[in-house]
Formats: C-alpha cells, structure tokens, sequence
C-alpha cells in the first residue's frame, strides 16, 4: 500500500479525477471513493447507488452521497453496466469512511471499453496527482 | 466571477437560479429572496414524509428539493440568500468541505457585524450569536462541475409558518419545534429591535464577499436564463424528483448545530409508546412519553421524565437510568421493557 502523506492509495489500482477508485479484474471493474476523498470529505450519512443494470458513461455522475450538508457526487471511472451495488454501504455508508478500498466499495460495473482506462491514473502518475491535490487543498486551506 | 445582485424572485427562481449557474458553470455570488414563501427540502429527503403536503397546498407554498444537503427549511421574502457558485478547481474552493463553510461563512459574519450583531462560525454549518442562536444555516454540493455554497441572512423569521410546514407525528409535536425555535433560532429584528435595510444590508455583503473574491462583475438575469430555470422548474418539481426515495429515515428537526428534537413511535408487545424529545448537546433537555401501553403504578409516567431528563443519549447510560425507574417505584409494564422505551426515543448506541 503507497502512502502519499496522510492518504492510503493502493498501487494496483486506477484513479479517476474526481477521486474515485477502479479496480480492474478482466472486464470487471469494482469501483470506491479514494481514501483522500472520503477524509476530506468527513462523514459520509446517506448515499445512494447507481442502479443495477444502467448504462454508465466515462466521468458522468452516476450517484450522490451527504457529509456534513454537502451533496457530493460519484462518477462513472469508465463507460459500461453496473452489474452491482454494495448495499451493506448503502445501509451503513460510513463504512466507505472505514474502509474506502474494502469492504467501502460502492458500485462494481461490467466495463464496455477498456481503452478508457488510458484516461485514468495510475502507479507513479497518480502518486504525483495526488501530491498536486494534496498542495492544491493546503493553498486553499492558507488562503 | 459575477455579482447576481437581484431583488425578490417570483416562483422557486431564487433557488432555481444557482442550480443554473452551477450547471452552466457561471462562477458568481447571487444576492437574491424569493417574492413567495416556499418550502425547500434537502437532497436526501423525500416531500411525502418531511412536508405536511396539504397544509402547504392550502397555504400556497410550493415545495421543492434542492441538490444540496441537509433538512427541511422555510424560506420568504425576510431572508436574503447569499449564494455562491464557483468552479472546483477555484484556487479558493477545497475538497476539505468543513473549510469552504468557514471560509465563506467570514463575510457574512463580518456584515452581522457590521450591524452590530456578533456571530461567529459553529461547525458544520451554522452561524451563531454570542448568545449560542442560529441566526444563518448553510448547505453545499457540487452541482456541474461547480461547487455551491448557500445560506441567508435572517432578517425576520416566521416561527409559526415553519413548525407548520413540516409533517410531524402529532401536533404536540409541533409545538415543541415551534418554542425551540423561539428559543434557539434569532433574526436580526430580534437582535436589533428593527430590520435594516435591504440594500445596505446587501452592499455590506458585496464588500465583504469581495474581500474574500476580489472585484465581482455585475450581472443581469437575461431572458434565456428565465427560459432554462422554467425548464429546470418542471424539472424539480417533477413527482419523480420530489417523491423520490431516499434512505432518510425522518426522526425529527434539527434546530440549530447541537439541538434537536427528535420523536419515535415503537409497537412493543405491550402497545404503542411514542416519544418527544428535545436534545440539546446529546443530552435530554425535555422529554414527553405517551401511548396506550399499561403501567403501574398507574402516573408514575412523569418521574420517568423526570429521571431522564438530563440525561445523556447514551444506551447504556439510559438503559441503567429506567431499570432505577422500574426498581425503585416497583414498575410492572406487561410487554414493555426498557429496551422499548429506547427504541421508542431513538437511542441506538
């Protein structure tokens, strides 16, 4: 497991601009919210899902999830069907909080095309993103 | 970034309107008040269950869900909405969302001040008078590839309307919103004595929102907007949005950062208890138990009030304080333990 200053990022997987995580297994891609996301987020009180069986579009909005009065969103990482829900998170969504690349995962999809996953981050190129927004929320937080 | 300096909005556009320019991707502080009362409840909830729908209809306000966090609130044309919209890669907005709330909420504290109302911040979302009274409660989301950031400015508050709009379980339950609300929730009439005025109120807030954003650009509401926020209004309004479930379960209203009134119905073996509290920093400020269960001695109801008021909403803590109750008063309640009077006042841990 790398860890990037205060966030844990897993090197085997990808990583979406909006901080969402996929975990690619064939054609199969298991997807979460990044342990960075989910801390700076706080916690998280309701979510909800994409529906089972609906197309999903590459970086489009596919669910919401409430911490703190803020309505934050979940988008797709990659195009294709979500095949499943995790709904011990949709029950207890605080488990995203506890365990963000485990049993915190949220959605798990069937993807169409998997020459999309050149479009996210991984290894030493997300490591680097992630140090990048790492400066970009302290700069925020010195303002 | 724009200024929306922009008087009292008819229909729900003074809600409608930053949903656009989020979805536009417009970065802009609104100044804005609605020309008619309206109910607004948060994403997560569901209009069936938070809003006495039919007192609403009579009372023509509109009710409508909003793509931001949070619970049911009253709006009218005595609060001045400050809204702001900016793009998530502004240098200004941070993922750490508890940030964005206490940084945005600087000039709207700076303008209470101005006036000569002290406030300052109260984590999550709430602006408070020295004296501990919300006077302006926040929300945010990211709608677009924006992130929103909204409150008001209270400059009346009217009480009764709010208690009124909410579905409650039964009317006592109303009146315990409506004299915490009293209690917690101030304006600046009440501060103050009087109302000041609008626009001096609404230039203070463009001074100091400008501290914070630099010089805004004026800006004006044009047709094609007018067009595309009645379009998003058939939208929000639509049945499907609105009555949409969600997995919020209603067990009472938040009154302020800290206050809460919380009520609960449970069916025990013995009958239906139902509870009304009003919890004030996790601990039992008031308590009302009713229902059709029996318990003898007959009336000694009231000293199990009085034995949790208090209290702090702990299970353990709670559970150990009734089986006192039952020991030292000899209680008998045939198919209700203390177990049910937790469930009843919605204590899970």
């Amino acid at each position: 497991m790398t860890k990037v200053e205060d966030y844990n990022m897993p090197e085997e997987l990808y990583y979406h601009q909006e901080h969402m995580w996929a975990k690619v297994e064939g054609d199969k891609v298991k997807v979460g919210l990044s342990d960075f996301s989910q801390k700076l987020a706080g916690e998280i009180s309701y979510i909800e899902m994409p529906e089972e069986g609906v197309q999903v579009n590459q970086d489009k909005v596919v669910g919401s999830y409430e911490t703190g009065k803020w309505l934050g969103k979940i988008y797709a990482p990659v195009s294709g069907e979500v095949i499943s829900i995790n709904e011990d998170a949709e029950d207890d969504p605080t488990l995203i909080n506890k365990d963000p690349y485990g049993a915190g995962w949220i959605f798990e999809m069937k993807m169409s095309d998997s020459a999309e996953l050149t479009n996210l981050m991984k290894g030493e190129k997300a490591v680097e993103w992630l140090k990048g927004e790492i400066t970009k929320h302290e700069r925020g937080k010195n303002k | 970034m724009y200024l929306f300096n922009l008087d009292k909005l008819p229909g729900q556009q003074s809600m409608l309107f930053f949903h656009l320019l989020a979805r536009m991707g417009i970065e802009a502080l609104v100044l804005v008040s609605p020309k008619i009362p309206l109910a607004s409840i948060g994403y997560f909830q569901n209009a069936e269950e938070e809003a006495d729908l039919q007192f609403c209809k009579k009372a023509n306000i509109p009710v409508m869900r909003r793509e931001v966090g949070g619970g049911s609130t009253y709006l009218d044309e005595n609060q001045i909405f400050h809204q702001v919209i900016i793009r998530r890669d502004h240098p200004l907005f941070s993922r750490k969302i508890s940030e964005n709330y206490e940084r945005f909420s600087l000039p709207v504290i700076e303008t209470y001040r101005e006036f000569g109302i002290e406030t300052s911040f109260r984590p999550v979302n709430d602006i408070l008078t020295k004296e501990g009274k919300k006077i302006t409660g926040e929300g945010s989301g990211d709608i677009g590839d924006c992130f929103v950031w909204v409150g008001g400015i209270l400059l009346d508050f009217d009480y009764q309307v709010m208690s009124r709009v909410l579905k409650v379980p039964e009317e006592k339950f109303r009146d315990k919103i409506y004299k915490s609300m009293q209690d917690n929730l101030t304006t600046m009439k009440k501060e103050l004595g009087e109302i000041p005025s609008r626009e001096e109120i609404k230039s203070v807030l463009i001074e100091k929102f400008e501290k914070l954003f630099g010089k805004l650009e004026p800006a004006n509401l044009t047709l094609p907007m007018i067009k595309e926020m009645e379009k998003l209004e058939k939208e929000f309004t639509s049945p499907a949005f609105l009555f949409k479930k969600t997995q919020r379960i209603p067990k009472g209203v938040k009154i302020r950062e800290g206050v809460e009134i919380i009520y609960g119905i449970h069916k025990a073996k013995g009958g239906l208890i139902r509870a009304i509290q009003e919890v004030k920093k996790e601990r039992i400020k008031e308590i009302s138990l009713s229902g059709d269960f029996t318990l003898y001695p007959k009336d000694c109801l009231e000293e199990l009030e009085g034995k949790l008021k208090g209290e702090i909403r702990k299970k353990k803590w709670l559970n150990s304080k009734i089986d006192e109750f039952y020991d030292k008063e000899k209680v008998q309640s045939p198919g209700v333990n203390s177990e049910d009077f937790l469930k009843a006042m919605k204590v899970e841990e």
